[in-house]
Order: structure tokens, then C-alpha cells, then sequence
């Protein structure tokens, strides 16, 4: 069997997990089952979904926040100030949300079967100028922040605009934000740091959810054995991304920073605290409504997503 | 038959198509549809029962290309640029930039035909269109350089070439459509072309300067300009300086503080200025119609040669034909500068026959990762590149030589669009006495081409300060 | 090669279907227009937002992206009609008559077919982002405010359902005049030679300025 499989942009930490799993698949199976991995020739990344669904290709990677709409269920994981804090917790929880039988049938309208996530640490703030020392300094800010974590930063009096992750760049260079949020790996890849002064350490306003996902239909031809090599290396593929991001991305973001003589901004606890009473409440209540009319168990996921959160897990 | 093997017969289908005289847009979309289906089906081992299955993949993955691809925020410039260039018109620029060039610059030897060429110049940092440059300067510039017993000839042939600098100079429609081919920084490539147009425009001046000093009776010196008369000439002219500062000022502020936006804000600001001025000029519902109207014919065109290729350029993303092209590309045994040339040459082979964005639109997507490849990829550092620049700057260099390529192919025979056009608006001259009088300017073009190859930082200089 | 392309029109029927689909096909094509001049005044006020009210237009980016299918798709047919579609036609250019319209007649239908299939298939991206049972009936939203997606798409497949009522008319068109032997038929853009595509487009930018001046007087 030979699977296609829909990625976009180049190979890095993001799609680590997945060219592992394509090499372990390969080496299970003894090349029975090999995977041809296409950085963004067979479909574009908001259209991923709809390739799977049509059956164009086998798997494929998205992320929730690019099409609320498509994958509702899913965009739980992308509120605000949800409190996880580690690589490894994202990857739990995510997992444990996407065996949830309502965000299993939510994917099912695609013919989707949800396989694993791409665990991003939480997103923080690269911004120009004079480094905040408070929330209040917030006050007037334009920042590149899409979505959730728009929205919260609105609540704290900064101004979010949205535009495209390839112009951000230049937008903070030509001054029209002055800040922009984005997970470590992501402002290293879009330049944002280049000119940068300062960077927030514990902001943590959220993250966004990429799952791998694969058609439902060509899970189910698969071979006994190759099903079992696929859904078998699931967790190898993760250990090794998460090893990868913490190992290599995080390794080489603190001397990034370093070496732009960029000023790590912490925020007392009890400042962090009163953000995300403003921010993340009405946000949460917004978000179970809305899903909650369209026929989802919102208050059962959420719960889902915090619960395991309060136990550490 | 193996993917690559479908990759390169459905391709020559799609030159047959195009020789055959069908629209580019859905000859290419035809390719990739017929290409598509091919290709699912092959994976079924073109098992009869499957075929229904594959038509229905093939049509529903081309189904989503156009919407997807069209519904972008950097192609929005294209219709802006194309605005700005018809309402230029009815704003009276294009004459008022003509008459304060030659008040300033027609006391040179070969004069006048020097004024033409800064004057299109002038225009094409409005005007995002190489064509309508030279049609609306064969009706201005020409019969002043008759007047002076300028061969007619030859002032065609300023005109036609003087039009190409519009695709350079930014605005530019196609530095857009090549920036979203290969996905790189739009503002960037709009300043990359700054110099290169003004540099393209200099040689020409320099040629005509030296045609005027050495072939006897040519394009006398017009003088006597007071001082006062070329100060007067300037507020008309004003506004196509406000608009280049404009879309500088958004796309990078030279004085170091904050720029005012992004290419895209800048693109639409500047069409703004020109409505108004054009408002103020006298234009009114009729004449702006027409100006709406023709951007939405010439910007539906561009797209659906965008989409339709697009579908195409689907296939291969499944086919894996630029990947392959790219490896052989690179296992050749010649240089890496000699296989550029080759390829720069391929361009203006194929540029005699082709329209200047169809031919990007088809050849890029195989061209530009080979490109690349050759330089050692698109994250290469300049130390270890063969052409001694990064991957992204020698993304910029490639666009701008590709696009200086296409306009080349504007001039040259048989299909040199501008020359046509130049002919079609001057009744005493035929295709046949422009392309004579254009001919020197081959050479323009060609020292032109020569110096941006051998001298990158010409290119490189000003997108790198950014 | 390029741009603009004559049409011949008489009493005949085809000639009269041709003129009324004109007209629909015109106001599709201005409406294109008008949406480039909006996206112009959604710059000013995104700008001018920014800069003096120091808010900016939430969204804008998604807004763009609505537009942008209404100002690349609704002129596809205007498009069409007067042979605005670039195409090669130095093949075309040489023949003539029967041969001619033949050759027309084959490039036409192979358009039509991908028509055809491209309204089915882009219909289909519709549906999957449609859904009744939805709030605002939405499967699939921009990405930063969130506005329903389905709109834009049903432009595709309403776009090419008009082109494809336009290639049929044309694919008659020739018919009649293959059956004629007619030189010049009415209907279908004329294949022109160079030189007169050319003089035609150069008459889009007669001199603006005495034209204004005109209008002004
Ligand atoms: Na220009
Ligand atoms: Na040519």
C-alpha cells in the first residue's frame, strides 16, 4: 500500500511526528506500507480536510483555528488560558479529546479518523519598543493575534489585526503591529524575533490544535498487519516529536533570544491571574454556547479538557 | 506508466492544446483535469469499476482550485495595480509626465527620445501593464519626434520598448503573480524591480545618447526651456511622485521610522490618489464604468489563467514532475551559471510565441524548484550557493531576470505584443517598421540581462536593506 | 494573443440570445469592477482606521478574501464573449472558413467540457461547506472572525454555469456557420489579425485628457 500524505511549507519540528511514523510504517512492514509525504503539492493547508474527505489523499495535517466551522469539537483546545503547560500534557489531552465520540462523529463528516495531534507549546508575545512591565501596558498595542487569542488580548486593551503569517513580518518592520503572537518554533521561522526587544515568558494565552488526521475508508483497507504498524507507532512518532521540539527547537530558542540581546518579560502571578479572569471565562462561556447549538456536548468537552488539566495529567 | 511518465505526456498534450489556439487558461485546466484523473485511476490499476471513482476524486480535487487559490490577500494587488493604471489615464497623467520630461530632459542629444523613455518610466510607477504603456505613449511622444525629423521607425521602437519598464517598475501585476507562484515575499520583489526598471531605463537613454552622437541627423537636442517653464510643468506631474512615495512609504520607510502598511495597503492607497485626482480631472460615472469594466476583463483574464494553471500545477504536485526536473536539473554535469543561461534563453525562445503571464504561469512551477535546486536549495546560505546568494535572495534575482525575460518578448518578433500595439495606433507605420526601429534596443536589452546575471547586487541591493 | 476581439450581431436568433446574455454577463462584469473599487475604499478605511483612530478594521484580511472571488470570477463569460481569454493563435490565425470554425467548434466543446466538469466539482467544495443544519448554515469559516465561507464558493459554479450558457451559444454559433460556409459569423469573437487586436485595444486609452475635458465642457 502506498499512502499520500498532505503536509504544507518544508519539513520541521511541526512534521517531525509524521515522517517518523512514515519511517517506522516503512521498517514495520518491511516496505509494504510506505508513505509519500508532500509539503503542499496536493492540496493547501485549509483545504486539507476537504482532500481527505474527497479521498484525494490518505492523511493529511491541519489545524483546528483555520476553519472553526469545518472541525468545531476540536477548537476546544484552542481557547484561551486553558492552563497547560507542558509538551507532553497537550499531547494527552489532545488525545483524549479526539477519542471523545462526539469529536470523533464532528471528524467523521470528513471521513476522518483523528490519529494524533502536533503538540505546540503555548504561544507568547515578540513585540518592538519598550518591553510592557505590566498588563496595563498593554493598553493600545497592536498585536498580530488571530481568533482566541485575539480576543483576549482585546480584554487587557491591546489591538488585534489579523493578516497572514508570511506578512507579519514585515508588518512589525514597517511598524503596523508592534507585537505578535506565535509558538517559539513560529517566530523563529517567520523573522519576528529579527528586530525584536522583548519576548513575554508566561503570558500562555493558548495555543493552536493541529491534528493528523486520515481517510476513515483507506484506514479501514489496510492489511491487519498494516493498521496495526500504523496505529503501533503513534506513540514512538510523538515521543520523538516532542523529543525534537523540546530537545532541538527549545535548545536553540533560548540562545535565539540571546544572541538579539531580546529582554524576557515574566508577569507577577497575581497580573497573570486577573488576565485570564478577564479573558478566558467569557471566552469559554461564548465558545460552549455556540457549540452547544450546534448540537455538540460543549460543557462535556470542556469540562473533559479542564478536568485534566486540574489533575496535572 | 509511471507517474512521471503521465506527468510528461498529459504536459505535451497541453502544448498541443496551446498551439491548437485554445484559450491558455483551460487548455491548461483541461491538462490538469485530464492529468488528474489519469492519475487516480492509474492508482487503481485502471480497473474498469474504478474509474467512476477516479473522475469523481479528479473533478472534486480541481473543484476546490479555484476558490482555494483565488481567495488570497497578496492576489488582491493584481485587480488594484490594473485599476490604478486606467484611472492614471483619466487622471491626464500620461501627458503631463511627457511634457515635464522633455522640459527637463530633451536638450540631450537624441532628446526627445530620451524624454519618452524616462517618461514611460515615469508611468510605469503607476501603471502595472506594459502594453497600455506603449499604446497610450504612441499617441503622445510620437508625433513630436516626427515633428523634429526623428526617423519614424525609430520612435516607434522607443515607445514599444520604453512600455516594457512598466512590468519591472513596481507597480507590477506579473512580479505579483511570480511572487505567488514561487511564494515569496510580494514587497520585497516590488522593490527588487525598482532598480533594474530605472536601471533598463538608463541603458536605453545611453544607447539613444550614443545612436545621437554617432549616426548623423539623428534626434536633434530641443532647447530653450526657461527654468521657469519646467518648474511649471511639475504640479501636473506631481501626483505619480506622491504615488510611488506612497507605495515606497508602504512597503518600507527609507528614513527608518515606521512604514505605513503592507504592499497590499500601499497598492490600494495609491489607486485611491489617482481616483481622486482623476475625479478632479473631470472623470464621472461613464468614464469610470468603462475604467471598471476593463479591470475586471483584463483581471478575470489573469485569474482564470491562475486558477486554470493552478489545476494543472494540482497534477504535478501529484505527479511529482517538478521534483523529478529538479533532480535532473541538478545531476547535470554543466555548470550552474551555464544552465541558467540556458534556461534564460529557453525563455526568450518561447516568449516569441507566448503571452508574457501565461508563459510564467506554465514554465515556473517545474523552472523555479529546479532553479533553485541548482543554487542548493531554497534555504541555502550564501557561502555554500552555487550563484553566491541565499535561497530567498536568489528567488528574487531568478523573478526579476524571468520577468525582465518577459518583457523582452514584448519587442521581439513575430509576437512582440507592444510593437503590435505601437502599429495599431500609428496608421502610417506597419509591424515590420517597429520591429526594425525596436531593434536596437534588443541590444539595450541584452547588456541589460547580461549586467543583472553578472552583477546580482543590482538586483539584490535594495530588497536586502529591507 | 490577446485581449480584445470583435462580434458581429444581425436580426438572426442566435445573435439576439447572444445580445441579452451580453447584458447579464456585463452586470456580472461590473459588479467585478465594483468590488476592485471596494476593496480600494476597504484599504483607505483600514488604513485610515489604523492610523487615526488607532483601530483597525477587524477582520480585514477575511473580508479580502470574500472579495476576491466575486472580482476573479463574475467576468469569466464577459470575459469570453469578446474573446478576452488569451490564447495562441498563430495556428487559427492561418486557417479559414469551414476550416476555421471546425477548429473553433473543437476548442470551444473541449472548454465546455471542462466546464462542465468544473461547475460539479466546485459545486461539490459548495456543499461541503454548506450545511442547513448549521448556525449561519455554515461548515467552513475564515479564519480570524469567523464568517461563513459558502457564499463566496457558490460564486464559482454560478460563474461557470454563465460561461457554460455562453459556450453553448457559441458552440451554435459555429455550427451555423460551418453549415453556411459563412466568413464572418455573428456571436463569436472574430479571430483577428495582430495588428487589428491591437489597434483595438489601443482605442481602450484614447487620450484621457481630451476625452475628460470633453466630458467636462
Ligand atoms: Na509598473
Ligand atoms: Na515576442
Amino acid at each position: 500500500t502506498e499512502w499520500n500524505v498532505s503536509l504544507w511549507g518544508k519539513r520541521r519540528a511541526f512534521t517531525e511526528h509524521v515522517e517518523k511514523l512514515a519511517e517506522l510504517v516503512s521498517e514495520k512492514t518491511d516496505g509494504a506500507f510506505t508513505m509519500n509525504i508532500s509539503y503542499g503539492g496536493l492540496s493547501s493547508n485549509r483545504e486539507n480536510l476537504d482532500g481527505i474527505s474527497i479521498g484525494a489523499f490518505e492523511m493529511a495535517q491541519f489545524c483546528a483555528g483555520y476553519h472553526a466551522d469545518k472541525n468545531p469539537s476540536i477548537t476546544v483546545m484552542e481557547l484561551p488560558f486553558l492552563g497547560v503547560s507542558t509538551l507532553e500534557q497537550e499531547r494527552d489531552i489532545s488525545m483524549a479529546v479526539y477519542k471523545h465520540p462526539a469529536v470523533a462523529g464532528d471528524l467523521a463528516r470528513w471521513n476522518a479518523t483523528l490519529l494524533m495531534p502536533s503538540p505546540l507549546p503555548q504561544y507568547n508575545l515578540v513585540g518592538l519598543g519598550d518591553a510592557p512591565s505590566s498588563l496595563a501596558d498593554f493598553e493600545g498595542l497592536t498585536v498580530r493575534a488571530t481568533g482566541g487569542i485575539g480576543a483576549a488580548m482585546e480584554t487587557v486593551g491591546a489591538v488585534p489585526t489579523s493578516m497572514s503569517a508570511t506578512e507579519v513580518r514585515q508588518a512589525m518592520d514597517s511598524g503596523v503591529i508592534k507585537s505578535a503572537s506565535f509558538a517559539p518554533h513560529a517566530h523563529m521561522s517567520f523573522g519576528t524575533i529579527e528586530n525584536a526587544t522583548w519576548w513575554t515568558t508566561n503570558l500562555n494565552p493558548g495555543t493552536v490544535n493541529c491534528p493528523v488526521v486520515v481517510n476513515t475508508d483507506a484506514l479501514d483497507d489496510l492489511t491487519d498487519d498494516e493498521r496495526a504498524a500504523l496505529l503501533g507507532s503513534v506513540d514512538e512518532a510523538l515521543d520523538h516529536y516532542i523529543d525534537y521540539y523540546n530537545n532541538q527547537t527549545m535548545a536553540a530558542w533560548g540562545p535565539a533570544l540571546d544572541e538579539r540581546g531580546i529582554t524576557r518579560v515574566t508577569f507577577p502571578p497575581e497580573e497573570i491571574e486577573a488576565f485570564k479572569k478577564a479573558a478566558a471565562e467569557p471566552a469559554a462561556k461564548a465558545w460552549i454556547d455556540a457549540n452547544t447549538a450546534r448540537g455538540l456536548p460543549a460543557q462535556e468537552l470542556f469540562d473533559l479538557v479542564t478536568g485534566m488539566v486540574a489533575d496535572g495529567s | 506508466m509511471d507517474s512521471i511518465e503521465i506527468g510528461l505526456v498529459v504536459t505535451g498534450g497541453l502544448l498541443v492544446f496551446v498551439i491548437l489556439g485554445m484559450r491558455v487558461a483551460f487548455a491548461a485546466g483541461l491538462a490538469g483535469m485530464i492529468g488528474l484523473i489519469w492519475i487516480f485511476w492509474a492508482r487503481k490499476g485502471y480497473a474498469p469499476d474504478d474509474f467512476g471513482w477516479a473522475l469523481t476524486v479528479a473533478v472534486k480535487t480541481a473543484g476546490q482550485v479555484p476558490h482555494s487559490k483565488v481567495s488570497s490577500q497578496a492576489l488582491s494587488l493584481i485587480p488594484t495595480f490594473i485599476l490604478i493604471g486606467y484611472l492614471a489615464y483619466y487622471a491626464g497623467l500620461t501627458r503631463a509626465l511627457f511634457e515635464a520630461a522633455k522640459r527637463w530632459l530633451a536638450w540631450v542629444p537624441g532628446g526627445l527620445a530620451v524624454s519618452t523613455v524616462f517618461a514611460t518610466a515615469g508611468f510605469a510607477a503607476v501603471s502595472g501593464a506594459s502594453v497600455a504603456t506603449s499604446a497610450v505613449f504612441a499617441r503622445i511622444a510620437i508625433p513630436e519626434m516626427l515633428a523634429i525629423g526623428y526617423d519614424k521607425r525609430f520612435a516607434a521602437g522607443v515607445v514599444a520598448a520604453g512600455g516594457t519598464l512598466a512590468s519591472l517598475i513596481p507597480p507590477s501585476a506579473i512580479l505579483v503573480i511570480y511572487a505567488i507562484i514561487v511564494e515569496q515575499d510580494v514587497g520585497k520583489l516590488l522593490l527588487a524591480g525598482f532598480i533594474p526598471g530605472m536601471f533598463s531605463a538608463v541603458i536605453y537613454a545611453m544607447l539613444i545618447v550614443g545612436m545621437a552622437l554617432t549616426i548623423k541627423g539623428f534626434g536633434p537636442p530641443v532647447r530653450g526651456f526657461t527654468w521657469g517653464q519646467r518648474f511649471a510643468a511639475l504640479p501636473a506631474a506631481l501626483p505619480i511622485v506622491f504615488v510611488v512615495i506612497t507605495i515606497i512609504f508602504f512597503v518600507y520607510n527609507p528614513f527608518g521610522g515606521d512604514a505605513w502598511g503592507t504592499p497590499t495597503e500601499g497598492g490600494a492607497i495609491g489607486a485611491f490618489v489617482v481616483f481622486l485626482m482623476a475625479m478632479y480631472r473631470g472623470m464621472r460615472w461613464p468614464q469610470l464604468r468603462d475604467a471598471l469594466l476593463e479591470t475586471a476583463k483584463l483581471s478575470t483574464m489573469i485569474f482564470t489563467i491562475i486558477w486554470g494553471v493552478l489545476i494543472y500545477v494540482r497534477f504535478l504536485g501529484f505527479a511529482d514532475l517538478p521534483g523529478a526536473f529538479a533532480d535532473w536539473i541538478t545531476s547535470l554535469t554543466m555548470s550552474p551559471m551555464l544552465i541558467l543561461v540556458c534556461i534564460l534563453l529557453a525563455y526568450a525562445v518561447l516568449g516569441m510565441f507566448m503571452d508574457a503571464i501565461g508563459m510564467l504561469l506554465l514554465t515556473l512551477p517545474v523552472v523555479y524548484p529546479a532553479v533553485m535546486a541548482l543554487n542548493g536549495g531554497p534555504l541555502v546560505a550564501a557561502e555554500d550557493a552555487a550563484f553566491g546568494m541565499s535561497g530567498p535572495m536568489c528567488a528574487i534575482w531568478f523573478g526579476i531576470l524571468v520577468v525582465k525575460m518577459a518583457e523582452f518578448c514584448l519587442i521581439t518578433p513575430p509576437i512582440g505584443l507592444n510593437c503590435f500595439v505601437v502599429a495599431g495606433v500609428r496608421d502610417d507605420l506597419s509591424v515590420q517598421d517597429v520591429f526594425r526601429g525596436v531593434t536596437p534596443f534588443f541590444i539595450a536589452d541584452a547588456i541589460t540581462i547580461g549586467l543583472l546575471v553578472a552583477f546580482p547586487a543590482i538586483v539584490l541591493w535594495l530588497p536586502s536593506q529591507v | 494573443m490577446a485581449g480584445g476581439s470583435q462580434v458581429l450581431t444581425d436580426d438572426s436568433l442566435v445573435s439576439r440570445l447572444d445580445r441579452g446574455l451580453l447584458k447579464l454577463e456585463t452586470l456580472l462584469a461590473l459588479l467585478s469592477g465594483l468590488a476592485v473599487f471596494a476593496l480600494m475604499m476597504l484599504a483607505v478605511v483600514s488604513v485610515g482606521g489604523r492610523n487615526f483612530m488607532g483601530q483597525p478594521l477587524p477582520g480585514y484580511v477575511d473580508w479580502i478574501e470574500q472579495a476576491m472571488p466575486l472580482i476573479a470570477f463574475m467576468g469569466i463569460a464577459y470575459a469570453q464573449r469578446n474573446g478576452g481569454h488569451i490564447r495562441m493563435d498563430l495556428v487559427v490565425g492561418v486557417l479559414k472558413g469551414r476550416a476555421l470554425y471546425l477548429a473553433e467548434f473543437v476548442t470551444t466543446f473541449a472548454i465546455l467540457l471542462l466546464v462542465v466538469l468544473m461547475i460539479w466539482g466546485s459545486w461539490a467544495h459548495f456543499d461541503r461547506s454548506f450545511d442547513p443544519a448549521m448556525p449561519m448554515w455554515s461548515r467552513d469559516s475564515s479564519m480570524d472572525i469567523g464568517i461563513p465561507i459558502w457564499p463566496a464558493k457558490l460564486l464559482v459554479p454560478v460563474a461557470l454555469s454563465v460561461l457554460a450558457a455562453r459556450l453553448i451559444l457559441q458552440l451554435w454559433a459555429y455550427v451555423q456557420a460551418i453549415s453556411t460556409g459563412a466568413e464572418t459569423p455573428v456571436a463569436v469573437p472574430l479571430v483577428l489579425d495582430a495588428a487589428t487586436v491591437a489597434a483595438m485595444e489601443a482605442s481602450h486609452v484614447t487620450d484621457p485628457t481630451e476625452e475628460t475635458r470633453k466630458g467636462a465642457r
